[in-house]
């Protein structure tokens, strides 16, 4: 099934088959091949827009999931009814949001964001659509941060960089 | 993904469902070559006129043989107020500078963009004729002038990007466009791309002619990771989002540009 990747913002260059890439492995870790997921890079006004509506919350952040399955066990998949429900959700990812988080750090954007801290926000968001939670410290250790370990691990070991994840000391 | 797809379908399909009466409306709010024809239609009087122009309009010559009606008069000064205002309205005395090294050269309505990179050659030709699409704007809200809720008239032509590697002097033609609700009001446009590759295919070098049997790969049916590696292809040759909002703001300021002069062409044949 598709992973369908859209660029709707003007803020920063954004290289798409190294995100793609990554997003595969992530995928087959998980083993959800089969599932569609769209992935939508956005500016800091849309991201912050969806953070206001769907969330509440009047501020800009890195990652937005929007899973398409209710009920999430995180330690099963999804099972789909019919064909059509073969789909994972959406995760919105705010590319110039993590720019700007990246130039603070003074971390090169061009290899951080595409390959690296993009991949690590999607990762965190895909985590997010399969039921995986951090609302307190056992939930983060059990759920989020074994989960994101283990796919970075992956990611590290197909691609040679040292991807750490998004969610450490983080719930 | 899906949800977000029916979405869009359901809302196009009620501004299809509203389009019909909101035509004349849509008409009213446009540029102000069409909110004229509307103040013209608004006139019992020079409605009636115009459809029997024998009566209303008798024929009157300067000397230049041609046929010079009351209504020409008429027309003439009505063009004569309509540059004045779009001159007004003129966001650019002098055509936007595109960033990044690219040569314009502009011929009518078309126009090419060209820039040489480490050994490549890479023209990007659009044309502004019938680049303007529909704009969907709703009715005025109470409180509301007609004026305020006047959407900008923004210029989407499609492009073709020509890469050709001039020591092969093959080149790699790529057929660009801006999605069709980039310039809508609802939420859809900004989660979908800013332009989008819909054909690629091989073309003979220099040639203007398209060649038909040279295999055309449809981005329809394409794998998704082929597109993206497409995508970054051309960014790495300066075709991006930003090159593809400059082209925008280029193309809108080239078509106004010609507006005017089509209008200024208009009035003098009308004239005389």
């Amino acid at each position: 099934m598709s992973l369908i990747l859209r660029n709707a913002q003007r803020a920063v260059p954004l290289r798409r088959a190294p995100l793609r890439f990554s997003l595969d492995i992530a995928r087959s870790c998980l083993k959800v091949r089969n599932f569609d997921l769209g992935i939508i890079c956005v500016s800091n006004a849309r991201i912050r827009h969806i953070n206001r509506v769907y969330r509440g919350q009047d501020s800009v952040t890195d990652v937005l999931s929007f899973p398409f399955h209710e009920d999430l066990n995180p330690s099963l998949l999804p099972i789909p009814a019919s064909s059509d429900e073969y789909n994972l959700g959406d995760i919105y990812l705010g590319v110039e949001f993590i720019y700007q988080q990246c130039q603070k750090t003074q971390e090169d954007y061009s290899s951080i964001l595409t390959v690296s801290h993009a991949g690590i926000c999607a990762v965190h968001g895909l985590c997010h659509l399969l039921g995986h939670q951090h609302n307190n410290p056992e939930q983060w250790k059990q759920q989020m941060l074994e989960k994101e370990t283990e796919i970075l691990k992956e990611i590290n070991r197909v691609t040679g960089s040292k991807l750490t994840p998004l969610s450490t000391n983080h719930y | 993904m899906f949800s977000t797809l029916s979405r869009a379908l359901l809302s196009a399909t009620r501004v299809a469902a509203v389009r019909p009466q909101q035509l004349l409306s849509s008409l009213c709010t446009g540029r102000s070559f069409s909110r004229s024809l509307c103040l013209l239609g608004g006139n019992p009087g020079l409605r009636q006129t115009f459809l029997h122009p024998q009566r209303g309009f008798p024929a009157v010559s300067c000397g230049c043989g041609g046929l010079h009606t009351e209504g020409d008069k008429a027309f003439a000064e009505f063009l004569k107020d309509e540059i004045k205002e779009e001159r007004k309205i003129q966001k650019h005395k002098n055509l936007p500078k595109m960033s990044g090294g690219w040569e314009l050269d502009i011929n009518g309505t078309e126009a090419k963009l060209v820039r040489k990179i480490s050994g490549e050659k890479i023209a990007v030709t659009f044309n502004t004729n019938n680049s303007i699409p529909p704009s969907f704007n709703e009715e005025p809200q109470e409180g509301q002038k007609a004026e305020e809720n006047e959407p900008e008239l923004v210029s989407t032509p499609n492009f073709v990007v020509e890469v050709t590697k001039l020591d092969t002097n093959h080149t790699l033609v790529l057929d660009c466009h801006y999605p069709e609700d980039e310039v809508g009001h609802g939420e859809e446009e900004e989660e979908s791309d800013i332009f989008t590759i819909r054909e690629v295919s091989f073309q003979p070098t220099g040639d203007t002619e398209w060649k038909e049997n040279s295999y055309t790969l449809n981005t329809d049916s394409l794998d998704w990771a082929l597109y993206d590696h497409l995508m970054d292809f051309l960014a790495d040759r300066g075709v991006d989002n930003t090159f593809a909002d400059e082209l925008v703001e280029l193309s809108t300021a080239l078509e106004h540009q010609e507006y005017i002069k089509f209008l200024e062409n208009l009035k003098d044949f009308v004239k005389c």
